[in-house]
């Protein structure tokens, strides 16, 4: 989670959000969420689970 | 985390907004999810000078309640936690918290020229459970 928001912190283009999977069951249902952490970039679920810094940077932008 | 925060270059506004909230999966019983937030909110700014807590009732660009927001100098950088930070994922606060002290980014160099290149908005949402 932390590396999103270092990457929102770093560039005023990215905004990251951590969702509470739990307390919000009904979105968490339609993205379809059954593993944490499910990153989900610009409304479409990419990929579940903790990767390095320079994955996650290029799978974001990808 | 009283050592963390008393080394933060800069002040952190937690702005923690409170709305309409949706029910929850069975399993939460009767927890006030709202006043959690504020007390956990509140709770960490005691931790620092540096730190403050604001709270507000349903502001604008907050779609889901509770929220907090993780700001810089009280400017909103696009971090937001939706939902009540307890468990392992406090620590994901704490961190922001930190990160948000800091006048240079911690990511790589390479990671820093890559998101310059932007040329379009992204939003990156992160689902996560407290354990």
């Amino acid at each position: 989670m932390l590396l999103a928001f270092r990457c929102a912190f770093a560039s005023k283009r990215v905004a990251a959000t951590a969702i509470e999977a739990n307390e919000f069951p009904q979105l968490s249902q339609e993205l379809g969420v059954w593993a944490v952490p499910r990153i989900v970039v610009d409304g479409e679920p990419r990929w579940d689970g903790a990767v390095p810094e320079p994955e996650f940077l290029r799978r974001i932008l990808a | 985390m009283r050592e963390w925060f008393a080394e933060l270059e800069r002040p952190v506004e937690l702005l923690v907004a409170l709305g309409p909230e949706e029910t929850p999966r069975a399993g939460a019983g009767d927890v006030d999810f709202g006043a959690e937030m504020v007390r956990v909110c509140e709770g960490i700014a005691e931790l620092g000078d540096s730190v403050s807590c604001r709270v507000e009732e349903e502001p604008e660009g907050f779609p889901r309640f509770p929220s907090v927001s993780v700001r810089p100098e009280g400017r909103d950088a696009g971090v937001r936690y939706d939902g009540l930070p307890w468990g392992y994922e406090l620590g994901s606060i704490v961190g922001a918290i930190v990160e948000a002290g800091r006048e240079e980014p911690t990511l790589r160099p390479e990671s820093v020229a890559a998101l310059d290149e932007l040329e379009r908005d992204l939003a990156v949402d992160v689902f996560v459970t407290p354990t």
